[in-house]
């Protein structure tokens, strides 16, 4: 029993980092030098760190701790892109920072780990309390689970936890047996699954918006929302990452996983409390109430696109089957959009469109719900301007909330024209807003898991996207169908229009 | 009775205001301004105040805390006579193209025109939104006229640091806080990072097992520093008194300039926290550790304090024993 620290001031202070030892497989890797380190570093310059914190990084490259700090440094100096350097703040940091070599396969290392473990706690004193990060490939993911497993170290004198990157499998089969696997070695409880979209701090105002406000709960349902439309677009092609894009696809990489948890955090039930498991439990009820396509619904309800080459700006961009390591007849959709339907009482009939791509006009996400119409237009006869009113959610680039309503016109004469209310989370808060990771990684040491996500809303996402899968599979599609740079394909066009829709162009 | 301020004259220029702002930005190619308003801000100071820097620090605070500010100067003795100005205060959004503005309202009021002040503020404040006073003047803090103007608000921020007398300033924050007073105290926000730093020691759960044996408590203070040094005695003795550790408490002076040091001791258990320029010294059984500890600005403790727009039990439980301490050890 933990014993109560009367010191505690929990309006005052800001929540902190509890002792203990972050081990991070793949510390060689990308996501550990541009995202992991530098959330590290933020939180020892915010003074989050405990004194008790360590970080253990493993690669295969022999390296010494000192080499591993070098290393550090200048990817902390390269990446933190917001955060000033102190060299005091570093010395501090870079104390409790390690490094173990070996593969993830080999036996050896993880009893080299449990012994450096071991020293580390000793000299550090992290508690006993280990958080293991797998930002490797994610065909390592078992295979690390169970080396730790095997080794006695999912168990300790204090808590583990095991955070995995996405993809969560490849279809509804492998994510089963990818959570068997890891379920070996961890508790479900213990295993937290990163999606970092909802670490954003926009994501994370939509269950404000709509749990803390009155006014609109009432009217987020079928009655009064028309259909909803959730957009992820980048701007940027695959960027040299051609030869592992082309095994995932937009489907997989952006809906299955991003846009499918921002869809259940925009249409769940309210929760009965903000405890980790009632808000995930609504989440995962979500995802389980979406209707699963028939191959026939699918034809109708998903259109499937690839970038061809064009001129942006004057310069030429390759397409996607030109681009280095992408096989020049691929069939990999780098745009996906989806219809789908919620079967609940509360979304019955109401499409959520859902799209995302590479190479499109911009970079944005966003959600924007748009609603049903006045039931009687009586500004129309004085040429009034009709526009639907929206309420758009944006999560990024400048994240914030705009609702979109009809305002008579200055002057005489009853002329309307749409106006825009804008709430921008920068400037109304001017404070920095923390990094995703930076929230993620200290939620999971804290042991917060509202953020991340279950088995069960694994399972339910990829229920939802294997019957598009499945068909997409069958179909040789003509790609390419959308230049870069565009809105992609004129068919998701087509699929809104049969409803009497058009997507909005952010 | 010399100059006086029609309330109605400065909503109307406030109108004014946002109309040219919005035309202006229009023409310098923007889509105009945006208005942001969290809360109505009073800043009370004296006359004689550093304008620019105080302006400083509010247009520091807006970014975060977006509020409609009417700064009260006080020229002290003379007629009964009050002024004012409006302006805005608009910033660019890193790469965005349209400004924020806040309003400014400059107020000069005399002493006699204090009892005024209530019947010109009231009608200023934005409806439905909290308005706070920042009471920068620690002579206004002692005047009777200043209980009215407290009454006014949602939360008053005073500063004991800044009283001529502080033990009398703590007493008479209780006072108000007793009759239903919102208080913050910037002698009391500037030791939250001390306090941090001091609850994080015993997240440890080797040093949260010495706290059944801590006997003692020392605060040591020097300068302008005895409202702090006594809301941290205060804190740490009701702290340890809430899981029945009841240790002695002692507070005193030392000669060096503005210093705190805090100093918890037991059998085997030693924990000393001491600000050292910019870095705070943590010492645990003989061992140190040093962190980043900027010194507080007005602008970092008033952030801070808007952030908290309700009860801060804490603090009040901490005043309550601090004003009763502060008794038997005047500075």
């Amino acid at each position: 029993m933990p014993i109560e620290n009367p010191f505690q001031d929990p309006l005052r202070f800001e929540r902190r980092v509890p002792e203990c030892a972050v081990v991070i497989f793949g510390a060689n890797g990308d996501l550990t030098k541009r995202k992991l380190l530098p959330a590290l570093y933020r939180l020892a310059y915010d003074r989050r760190l405990s004194a008790g914190f360590a970080v253990v990084g493993i690669s295969r490259t022999p390296m010494s701790d000192e080499a591993f700090r070098e290393k550090m440094l200048e990817a902390i100096k390269q990446f933190s892109e917001d955060t000033t350097f102190d060299a005091d703040v570093w010395n501090a940091f870079a104390a409790g920072l390690f490094y173990v070599a070996g593969d993830i396969g080999d036996a050896a290392l993880y009893e080299n780990l449990a012994g450096r473990l071991a020293e580390i706690e000793t000299v550090r004193h992290t508690g006993g309390n280990v958080l293991f990060y797998l930002s490797t490939q994610p065909s390592q993911y078992a295979r690390a689970a169970q080396g730790l497993g095997g080794a006695g170290l999912g168990k300790g004198s204090g808590w583990r936890r095991l955070v995995v990157e996405k993809p969560f499998g490849h279809d509804l089969a492998s994510a089963r047996e990818l959570s068997d696997r890891l379920h070996e070695s961890f508790d479900e409880s213990e295993v937290y699954r990163i999606d970092h979209y909802l670490g954003k701090e926009t994501v994370q105002n939509i269950l404000a918006f709509r749990f803390g406000n009155g006014i609109f709960e009432p009217l987020w349902n079928r009655r009064y929302v028309n259909h909803v439309q959730i957009t992820g677009a980048e701007s940027i092609g695959v960027e040299g990452r051609g030869a592992y894009y082309q095994e995932a696809g937009a489907l997989d990489d952006m809906i299955q996983n991003h846009l499918l948890q921002v869809m259940a955090t925009i249409a769940m039930e309210p929760s009965a409390t903000f405890r980790a498991a009632s808000v995930r439990d609504e989440r995962s009820k979500l995802l389980r109430s979406i209707r699963p396509m028939t191959p026939a619904e699918v034809r109708q309800n998903t259109v499937a696109g690839q970038y061809g080459p064009a001129s942006i700006g004057g310069e030429d961009v390759p397409g996607f089957r030109q681009e280095t390591g992408v096989d020049p007849q691929s069939q990999t959709n780098t745009y996906a959009a989806v219809t789908l339907f919620v079967d609940n009482w509360r979304w019955a009939g109401v499409p959520f469109y859902l799209r995302t791509g590479k190479r499109l006009a911009k970079r944005v996400t966003e959600i924007s719900i748009q609603f049903n119409p006045a039931p009687l237009h009586i500004f129309d006869q004085d040429g009034g301007e009709s526009a639907p009113n929206l309420l758009i959610v944006r999560i990024q680039p400048e994240e914030g909330i705009s609702l979109k309503f009809l305002s008579k016109r200055p002057g005489s004469g009853m002329m309307l024209r749409p106006v825009s209310m804008d709430f921008n989370y920068g400037s109304s808060f001017g404070e920095r807003s923390p990094s995703a990771y930076e929230t993620l990684l200290l939620d999971a040491i804290i042991g917060d898991a509202t953020l991340y996500t279950r088995q069960d809303m694994v399972e339910a996402s990829w229920g939802v996207v294997e019957p598009i899968q499945n068909e997409w599979r069958e179909t040789k599609a003509d790609f390419p169908n959308y230049p870069a740079g565009s809105w992609g394909p004129a068919a998701a066009g087509a699929m809104l229009a049969r409803r009497g829709h058009v997507w909005r162009k952010p | 009775m010399g100059a006086s301020v029609a309330p109605e004259q400065i909503l109307k220029e406030l109108a004014a205001l946002w109309v040219d702002s919005g035309k202006q930005g229009q023409a310098e190619g923007g889509t105009g301004v945006l208005r942001a308003c969290s809360m109505t801000l009073l800043v009370l100071a004296e006359a004689r105040e550093d304008t620019q820097s105080l302006g400083e620090t509010i247009a520091g605070l807006m970014p975060e805390h977006p509020a409609r500010t009417i700064l009260v100067r006080l020229s002290g003795a003379g007629d009964r006579s009050l002024a004012e100005r409006v302006y805005s205060q608009c910033w660019m959004p890193f790469g965005q193209r349209r400004q924020i503005c806040c309003e400014q309202v400059e107020i000069t009021a005399s002493d006699a025109a204090l009892a005024d002040l209530q019947s010109v503020v009231l009608p200023l404040t934005v409806p439905d939104l909290p308005l706070i006073v920042w009471c920068r003047s620690a002579r206004l803090a002692q005047m009777p006229e200043f209980r009215q103007i407290a009454e006014m608000a949602r939360k008053v921020v005073v500063d004991s640091v800044a009283a001529t007398d502080p033990a009398a300033m703590l007493r008479r924050a209780q006072d108000m806080a007793e009759h239903g007073v919102m208080l913050g105290d910037l002698a009391w926000t500037s030791l939250t990072r001390w306090r941090e730093m001091l609850a994080q020691v015993f997240e440890n759960q080797g040093n949260a097992s010495q706290l059944p044996h801590i006997q003692s408590a020392a605060v040591e203070w020097g300068g302008s520093r005895f409202a702090p040094a006594v809301y941290l005695g205060a804190w740490i003795r009701d702290s340890l008194a809430a899981v029945d550790v009841h240790a002695s408490l002692n507070i005193s002076r030392t000669p060096d300039g503005d210093f705190l040091r805090v100093r918890l001791t037991g059998d085997e258990f030693a924990a000393e926290l001491v600000r050292e320029d910019d870095r705070m010294v943590v010492t645990l059984n003989g061992a140190s550790q040093c962190t980043n500890l900027p010194q507080p600005t007005d602008y970092l403790l008033m952030r801070e304090e808007l952030g908290i727009v309700r009860h801060d039990p804490v603090f009040e439980r901490t005043l309550a024993s601090a004003a009763r301490l502060a008794h038997p050890i005047e500075p």
